[in-house]
């Protein structure tokens, strides 16, 4: 049975049970790839795997059931047991669309010629990237962490309104974690990328980009602990807004967990920042036109000049504001449908880097964020290990390490200073700039 | 997976050329329910099922997994494997054990296949309205219960053939708190290498209620000068420190990469000479417990550091080889998906002998991290972070006021050296470990503890 098959069959079984309000989502993926370590091929990995579940109601209450094991009999199975979990929740309200017309758009998430980055030339490429590691500076000790992969991925998302929309994305990547070191103190950089064209990956610039970043940091030491400007390049800045992403959500907004309630067109942050939720960019990897619950994606407008535009809406929690989902939905065949980010975009400034670094006579670039267990999305608060640079007079003076940073998210976003012109390469569905904020507190 | 087909597949490796086959197939069945909003939000279950086929050219793994067991899929998967290899023969496996179909099955008092969903939702409404009832200020409750029904059967080409049923339950319930704007949440998530009896064994409205006035204690706390400073650790998740500054390093997983501070120092004093710590495979009901590890080889209890001492690294038989150590029943993996690696069960600093009230009169200004959050190591620097979820000042050997969730950074070669304190109250507490091989239960613990200096993030 193939992933449509399974899903047309499961829906017959549904409909044969008497449920009439339910949606599927069935997934395929498959996925290849290397690692290697002191020229060697340490690790080669094929994996696929599939599944299938339904989300039905009875009575207006949801079951949820699933399977990895795509047959009849186990496709039964599961229906049975997403009716008896319907009969132990609460009522819940949900309207799943109606079959509607498409935007006709080719996001440039599928490229069939990715069939070609076989074993062989991953190998190639993670060879040349840790030859180049280790011959591009003396202060390299180990590049333990080198790997190249590729991956597929299919879905089918079906309803019981008619709904039955499939589609298909693959991508390739490749990485590198370099160790130098000096005196008793070693630095790892990272660096990796990927998309669809991986002909166009270069190890020779991977490799040298990781071992400048490990390098760079190599003598670091902590700054003096104090208020100081502190600036998120943008090697980092997507992972701060990326942390705190789920005060956005209307779900959280509901359930008294974000502290942007009643928030909506008030001014949360600097008026220099914009961002929005863009489905519909061809080559970013979040790109999708719809979104796992079926409903047609829009662009949304979260912030705008520093002003709360819009929280992002699956059909639940749509229902309950009695607004239509603005198709932020996100669900595995396993599970409940939470919240779904596509490409998160942090709008850019005019200044570039070197700018931003001027506007104060001391400032600390940060390049590396260390672990988010401190970070908080629903207090906002952030206290969190960094590395980075000590600037002064707008050039770069040292190396700083052993210092962690202390602010309030909903504090940081309104004391944005500036944000620079530029976006990091990486091939990544969250684009942020250099950010500049003023004041957060160091400890080193 | 009948014994003829995996011993055809593990043909078709040895022929390919492979030095060693090994067959895992997993079927899980996962359950769980969830109460949120003063309602019952979700009630769901499924079955995972697949099989992981490992090929060993050496040291080098070869892997494949997929959710279809044909055999000649699972040839094919192999064939395209290994097309590219020779075999070495530079490693030649003997396990130090014979018995075939070996079942090692867990003490269960109430199988959770032989309980309805249902059956969980009393635990539910009692978690909620505990919480709530503490206070007006608690504006959200999250609570679910969840259980998990492993059976794999492991086939290797020496002859192994295991079979294990792995079952864990775990209840978590996760309180917010707000007040004039200020949000702050927290949760209690025990869990257990058990059946449904771990439910009931639960003191549920004692959980509730923790997590509700941790969340409300933290409205009003205020923030720590940040700085270095002496801090105690309370037991339970405070061992999180010692599996992300130490236990990670002392995986053969980043031995065998030179990718840990401890490389080639076994036998060497690493650490202060009153700290013992053991990783241990099975201890009786634990949330970190297996019988067998996921390449079929039985667990033990592992002493990693003893009186300050290295004694030994965790390993798998990847690592122990490469290494040069012995197995310690320690590969592990989050399914059929991902090869298995060294990983860590139920590691803990030992029992010592300092009393709390001795370490809190030799701190003169410090922190006292009551409850530890998560964590993070990069083992090639060492360097780890971890997160204090409840902290109260310390001053002139008292316990003042509380104080905002901190991080914490340091070295775990450097910090080891700083624990100088260590009490006699050694608790284990439930999580989840994050690595190569995917997430894994396992328990951390600790007694009491003192460090002498660690940055403390804050203002």
């Amino acid at each position: 049975m193939n992933l449509q098959e399974a899903a047309e069959a499961m829906d017959e079984e549904a409909r044969k049970n008497g449920t009439s309000e339910f949606d599927i989502i069935a997934i395929e993926s498959e996925g290849m790839g290397v690692e290697v370590f002191e020229g060697k091929v340490k690790n080669t990995e094929i994996s696929n795997s599939r599944g299938i579940g339904i989300r039905l109601f009875k009575d207006n209450k949801p079951g949820i059931a699933f399977t990895e094991k795509i047959s009849l009999p186990s496709i039964r199975q599961v229906i049975t047991d997403a009716i008896a979990h319907s009969k132990i929740t609460d009522e819940m309200y949900l309207d799943f669309p109606e079959v509607s017309p498409i935007k006709e758009i080719d996001l440039k998430l599928y490229d069939s010629s990715l069939d070609e980055f076989d074993f062989p030339k991953m190998i190639d490429i993670c060879k040349k990237m840790e030859e180049v590691a280790l011959t591009s500076n003396s202060k390299v000790v180990n590049v333990p962490y080198i790997g190249a992969s590729r991956s597929f991925f299919q879905s089918v998302i079906r309803n019981s309104k008619g709904v039955n929309f499939s589609r298909k994305k693959n991508g390739y990547s490749g990485y590198l974690g370099v160790v130098s070191a000096q005196d008793n103190y070693k630095k790892m950089g990272i660096y990796s990328d990927g998309g669809l064209d991986y002909k166009s990956f270069d190890p020779e610039f991977i490799a040298k980009t990781a071992v400048e970043r490990s390098v760079e940091l190599l003598g670091a030491e902590p700054v003096k602990s104090g208020p100081y400007p502190i600036i998120f390049s943008n090697r980092v800045s997507k992972s701060i807004i990326g942390m705190f992403l789920s005060p956005f959500y209307a779900e959280q907004v509901q359930k008294g967990r974000s502290k942007l309630k009643g928030k909506l067109n008030t001014k949360i942050a600097s008026e220099i920042i914009t961002i929005s939720s863009e489905p519909h960019i061809p080559g970013l990897p979040g790109s999708s036109l719809w979104d796992s619950e079926g409903v047609p994606t829009v662009p949304i407008s979260l912030i705008s000049n520093g002003v709360l535009k819009s929280f992002l809406y699956h059909l639940e929690s749509a229902k309950k504001d009695g607004v239509k989902s603005n198709g932020h939905g996100s669900r595995g065949y396993d599970g409940k449908a939470g919240t779904a980010i596509w490409n998160l975009i942090m709008e850019k400034g005019s200044s570039n880097l070197n700018e931003l670094m001027n506007m104060y006579p001391e400032c600390i670039l940060i390049h590396k964020l260390e672990g988010g267990s401190g970070c908080s999305a629903i207090s906002g608060e952030i206290s969190i290990g960094a590395q980075g640079f000590y600037c002064k007079n707008g050039k770069i003076d040292r190396p700083v390490d052993r210092i962690t940073l202390s602010s309030n998210y909903f504090d940081l976003i309104q004391n944005i200073k500036s944000i620079s012109n530029e976006y990091s390469p990486v091939y990544s569905s969250f684009k942020a700039p250099d950010i500049l904020v003023d004041p957060v507190f160091v400890a080193g | 997976m009948n014994p003829q087909n995996a011993e055809k597949i593990l043909q078709a490796g040895l022929d390919n050329g492979a030095d060693f086959a090994e067959l895992f197939i997993e079927e899980t069945r996962n359950a769980s329910v969830s109460f949120q909003d003063n309602r019952v939000e979700t009630a769901t279950a499924g079955i995972s099922y697949g099989v992981g086929l490992r090929l060993l050219f050496g040291t080098d793994v070869l892997y494949a997994s997929s959710s279809n067991d044909d055999p000649e899929h699972l040839i094919k998967l192999l064939k395209n494997l290994a097309f590219t290899r020779k075999s070495s023969n530079f490693m030649s496996i003997k396990g130090n054990y014979s018995d075939k179909s070996k079942s090692y099955f867990q003490k269960i008092l109430k199988d959770p296949s032989s309980v309805t969903q249902d059956q969980k939702l009393p635990f539910l409404k009692r978690a909620n309205e505990s919480a709530r009832k503490v206070s007006p200020k608690i504006t959200q409750v999250t609570a679910n219960a969840l259980d998990v029904v492993s059976e794999i059967q492991i086939f290797n080409s020496e002859g192994v053939f295991a079979e294990d049923r792995r079952i864990l339950s775990r209840f978590s319930v996760g309180v917010t708190a707000s007040e004039n704007n200020e949000r702050f949440s927290a949760s209690e998530s025990p869990g257990k290498g058990a059946g449904f009896e771990f439910f009931e064994s639960l003191q549920i409205e004692d959980l509730a209620q923790t997590a509700a006035e941790r969340a409300i204690l933290m409205l009003s706390a205020g923030y720590i000068q940040g700085k270095k400073m002496p801090v105690i650790m309370g037991p339970g998740f405070g061992g999180v420190i010692f599996h992300e500054a130490c236990g990670h390093p002392l995986e053969t997983e980043a031995i065998r990469k030179k990718a840990s501070p401890f490389t080639g120092k076994l036998g060497e004093q690493i650490a202060h000479p009153s700290l013992t710590a053991i990783d241990e495979g099975d201890i009786d009901g634990s949330w970190g417990s297996i019988k067998i590890d996921d390449e079929g080889y039985p667990v033990e209890k592992t002493v990693l550091i003893e009186k300050g001492i290295l004694k030994n690294y965790i390993s798998d038989m990847v690592g122990a080889k490469e290494v040069g150590v012995r197995r310690t029943g320690s590969a592990r993996r989050e399914s059929f998906h991902y090869a298995p690696v060294s990983r860590m069960r139920n590691t803990y600093i030992d029992r010592g002998n300092d009393s709390f009230e001795e370490m809190l009169s030799s701190v003169k200004e410090g922190l006292y991290a009551k409850k530890m959050g998560g964590g993070s190591v990069n083992p090639a620097t060492g360097e780890f972070n971890f997160a204090v979820e409840e902290g109260y000042i310390i001053r002139n050997g008292k316990i003042e006021e509380p104080v905002r969730g901190a991080t914490l950074i340091g070295k775990g070669d450097e910090i080891l050296q700083k624990i100088s304190m260590i009490g006699k109250d050694l608790e284990i507490t439930a999580g989840m470990c994050g690595a190569t091989s995917g997430s894994v239960p396992v328990t951390v613990g600790q007694p009491t503890i003192k460090v002498d200096e660690i940055l403390v993030g804050g203002r």
